[in-house]
């Protein structure tokens, strides 16, 4: 997907900057370096006889180009190392000559300087930081190792520019033989001021079309583009590379010129160092102040005459101010087309739309004249480049914007094609519920839930194993099965031990038990008031002598003796009734069943043993609980019988009712089996 | 409630370390400073979820006289794990751990978790066995060792689920064998039991001409 993504910026761009590259790159320097050049000899006509019949020649067309060819063809190194030999060698130049010269040269530095700094402040607002003084200070200071290599293709580029540019030199320019040395030195320092102004212009083109379009070109910088910040760095590499042709130079021209530029260079400048900030649109204003300070002690200078200063300050003006109207165009749209995704299409139609004009403008300003036009067509082209740099920056940062944009919107749209779903969320179409409904109908969704789980619990909960469980009976008779068990291997390891006569004393021992133990049949059908109940169970548990209580178990009896009578028939419901019969008769039956575990373990640890009478009152005990549940049971079933007379649905009450019967024989058939359990207990007490 | 599994624990140790308050304050989260004497063997039980899973914990709390000595040693088969508890303000139920650890490895099956609970932490100023002590025990015994307080609860819950932790992780290792009972762990109903005799379900429907009496 990144990758698709990356093609399709890729693409955009190309279409972008495909037009703007070609007459960037090839025309507007070009045409921009022979204007410099012609301004430069100017401003020396103007200031010395000698500079300006020196360039005056220039002015004449040499068709003496092949020679001078040779000469500058060469690297860039070369080249000026050729000039300087060459310069070596003038001999008849006298010491004032090359004083004037040097004087030359600081006049042309001078311009250069403006030049420069007309390029650099003006691309440093461009975010590029082409700070002269950054880049002598980076001369002095280590490289950093990891820009080597961008410096190196950089070099390499510059070299061809430099070639250009000498090329575009020796066309335009026209050398006399007289004046040969005089002459190699000028072309040194128009080579100078092409290779600078170039070295400025083109890296700018070049970075913006390297990072910004294609930042898969530049092998240092990560052709990832989630890195693109990191493209900062590579800018000021960029920046500071940019000024290694200059630093080379500069040893050939005036060592003043180095002291100079670092005087001359804006401090604020060093500020705009980073990377995206919105100081650079300050600087923008900053540099035009600049400018405008740097143009006024020329002025005083006789060499600029009357007409220089005004136009290059309306120039500079004019063109500080279409761009800053550019950049808040830009903005504008920007604003207009929302946050969101500019068109790449929309923004490649505007900046051709700029060109247009400019060109336009240009045209314009060619009728005033001719070197003022000139001059201010190169001005005006470097303003444009520097416009066309900024807007490219612009589209970048857009570019940048909409890719965080896109990757955003892929995000969204991530199973939920035209965001369908998440639109749906948000906006509530009309055929869509409202949150309200929605919420009701989870509401009811709920109820509905609810009342299904509450049958299924109570199916539950008035599952009487599970109750039983609840209240630990069946844990109690586990442990009561247990300890019986343990009553049954310790009797049976003692009749093991036993022979002959012992044995069989053993046995009818353990039988007379086991009669004792047998629970006559309820023929009786006497009913039992609970009372009775109750007074029975004391005496049986009395009988036992050992310390148990059925207290728990008379409590609770009372309570769902209380509950019953205490029920409103006309509020209650049958289900009620169910429940609270089992409730309670799983209680019951679990504390019965705990007491007879408890009397079992008290029995084993009694010291004083009397198995009769613990059998008899057993027994007793075993009857005296039977006949409580089936009390217990009588009385819930009692009342359900009350609401079957009332209610037409007799089918389901009489349901409940056998019901609560089936659970009271399940009661005393646990509790019998934890008085079968004791047996073993007792015999093992008898032995 | 269904559970996935039923893990049956025993609490054995001296009388009045806090063994029945330890279970008093696992599942019902209360503190009694006096606690009648335990006859026999108690219960207790507790819901527990390890592994996103529902685990009932049904924990013997056995009585720790003396007397009872002989039968709560018939409830130790079965059990998964085991709290092995003493006090540490008393150096002589510490002593005895030995004889109960014996008692619980002679009486139930060798794969039984014991944890070893160094119980009444909160009472620091009383305290007779160093914590190292109770350390040193465990690992020469390969125990897992806590100090708790019933009291406070500190480390209460954690001793118990821990022990849960550890019995869950010997079945998913294969060490417990889940369909014997005799392990102490039990199956929980796939389904919630339906009673034959509820109204409603089948077996019921036979009695609806004939009525009750």
């Amino acid at each position: 997907m990144e990758t698709s993504d990356s093609e399709y910026f890729e693409s955009a761009d190309e279409e972008l900057y495909s037009d703007s590259d070609d007459e960037y790159v090839g025309k507007g320097p070009k045409k921009c370096i022979n204007i410099i050049e012609r301004k430069l000899s100017n401003a020396n006509i103007s200031e010395d006889s000698i500079v300006k019949d020196r360039v005056c020649d220039n002015f004449e067309i040499n068709s003496d180009v092949d020679d001078l060819k040779t000469e500058i063809d060469p690297k860039s190194d070369d080249n000026t190392l050729v000039n300087k030999e060459k310069n070596d060698e003038v001999s008849n130049i006298k010491s004032d000559t090359i004083k004037k010269e040097k004087n030359d040269n600081i006049q042309v530095k001078e311009h250069e300087k403006f030049e420069k700094t007309n390029t650099e402040s003006l691309s440093q607002s461009n975010q590029e930081k082409v700070v002269e003084s950054n880049s002598k200070d980076l001369k002095d200071g280590p490289i950093p190792t990891a820009l080597d290599l961008e410096e190196n293709m950089w070099d390499n580029e510059d070299i061809d520019d430099l070639i250009s540019n000498n090329d575009e030199t020796n066309r335009n320019t026209k050398y006399d033989n007289e004046k040969q040395d005089l002459k190699t030195d000028e072309i040194k320092n128009i080579n100078e001021v092409n290779s600078n102004t170039l070295i400025n212009k083109e890296p700018e083109n070049e970075q913006g079309d390297s990072n910004l379009i294609a930042p898969q070109d530049d092998p240092a910088s990560n052709s990832n583009e989630e890195n693109m910040w990191e493209d900062n760095e590579d800018w000021n590499s960029f920046s500071t590379t940019k000024k290694e042709p200059d630093t080379i130079k500069q040893p050939v021209i005036d060592t003043s010129d180095t002291a100079k530029n670092i005087g001359t260079k804006n401090p604020k400048d060093v500020n705009t160092w980073d990377g995206w900030d919105n100081d650079d649109w300050e600087t923008l204003e900053k540099t035009e102040t600049s400018q405008k300070d740097e143009t006024k002690p020329e002025t005083s200078w006789s060499g600029w005459g009357n007409w220089g200063v005004s136009s290059i300050l309306t120039t500079a003006t004019q063109g500080v101010s279409t761009l800053t109207n550019q950049v808040s165009q830009g903005f504008t749209t920007v604003l207009e087309t929302g946050i969101g995704i500019p068109d790449p299409k929309e923004l490649a139609k505007q900046d051709r739309i700029i060109e247009e004009h400019i060109n336009e403008s240009e045209g314009n300003r060619g009728n005033l004249g001719f070197g003022f036009s000139n001059f201010v067509s190169g001005v005006s082209h470097l303003t444009k480049f520097v416009e066309n740099t900024g807007t490219k920056v612009i589209t970048g940062g857009l570019d940048t914007l909409e890719t965080i944009g896109k990757k955003t919107m892929e995000v969204l749209q991530e199973g939920d094609p035209g965001l369908k779903n998440k639109r749906a969320l948000l906006k509530l179409d009309k055929e869509k519920p409202t949150l309200s409904q929605m919420l009701r109908e989870a509401k009811e969704r709920s109820e509905t839930d609810n009342q299904i789980l509450k049958e299924e619990n109570y199916k539950k909960k008035i599952n009487y194993e599970t109750l039983f469980d609840d209240y630990h009976g069946l844990v109690h008779l586990e442990a009561l099965e247990m300890l019986s068990k343990q009553c049954d291997i310790k009797l049976q390891t003692l009749s093991d031990n036993c022979t002959g006569k012992e044995y069989q004393d053993l046995q009818e021992t353990m039988d007379q038990i086991k009669e004792l133990c047998e629970l006559p049949d309820e023929e009786d059908e006497e009913v039992l008031l609970f009372s009775d109940i109750k007074e029975k169970i004391q005496t049986a548990v009395n009988d036992i002598k050992v310390k148990i209580t059925y207290d728990k178990l008379f409590s609770t009896c009372e309570e769902s003796e209380n509950w019953l009578n205490t029920l409103k028939l006309d509020f209650c419901d049958e289900t009620d009734i169910h429940r609270e019969a089992l409730q309670v008769l799983a209680q019951i039956t679990a504390i019965a069943v705990e007491q007879f575990h408890k009397c079992g373990e008290l029995l084993l640890i009694k010291e004083q043993r009397s198995t009769a009478d613990e059998a008899d009152s057993l027994v007793q005990l075993t009857m005296a609980v039977t006949s409580l549940i089936s009390l217990v049971a009588a009385n819930f079933s009692k009342k359900l019988n009350a609401i079957l007379t009332q209610t037409e649905n007799k089918d389901s009450i009489s349901e409940l009712i056998t019901n609560v019967f089936f659970e009271a024989s399940n009661s005393s058939s646990y509790v019998q089996d934890a008085f079968q359990l004791l047996i073993p207990v007792l015999q093992v007490g008898a032995i | 409630m269904s559970y996935a599994y039923l893990f049956k624990y025993i609490i054995i140790g001296d009388t009045g370390v806090g063994k029945s308050c330890l279970l008093l304050q696992f599942t019902d989260k209360r503190f009694q400073p006096v606690h009648d004497l335990t006859i026999g063997v108690e219960f207790g039980a507790r819901m527990i979820t390890i592994d996103s899973k529902q685990i009932k914990l049904q924990i013997w709390d056995t009585a720790g006289q003396e007397a009872f000595r002989s039968i709560t040693r018939s409830y130790y088969r079965g059990a998964a794990g085991a709290l092995l508890v003493y006090d540490i303000t008393r150096r002589e139920t510490f002593n005895h751990l030995t004889t109960w650890l014996d008692d619980a490895r002679q009486h139930s099956n060798s794969n039984m978790v014991i944890m070893l609970i160094g119980n009444k932490s909160d009472l620091e100023s009383r305290r007779e066995v160093k914590k190292e002590e109770g350390e040193a025990f465990a690992r020469e015994h390969g125990l897992v060792f806590m100090e708790t307080s019933a009291k406070t609860a500190a480390n209460v819950e954690e001793a118990f689920i821990n022990t849960a932790k550890e019995i869950y992780e010997k079945i998913q290792e294969g060490v417990f064998d889940i369909n014997n009972e005799a392990n102490g762990i039990k199956i929980g109903p796939q389904h919630s039991p339906t009673n034959p005799s509820l109204p409603g379900s089948g077996s019921s429907g036979g009695s609806q001409g004939s009525g009750c009496c």
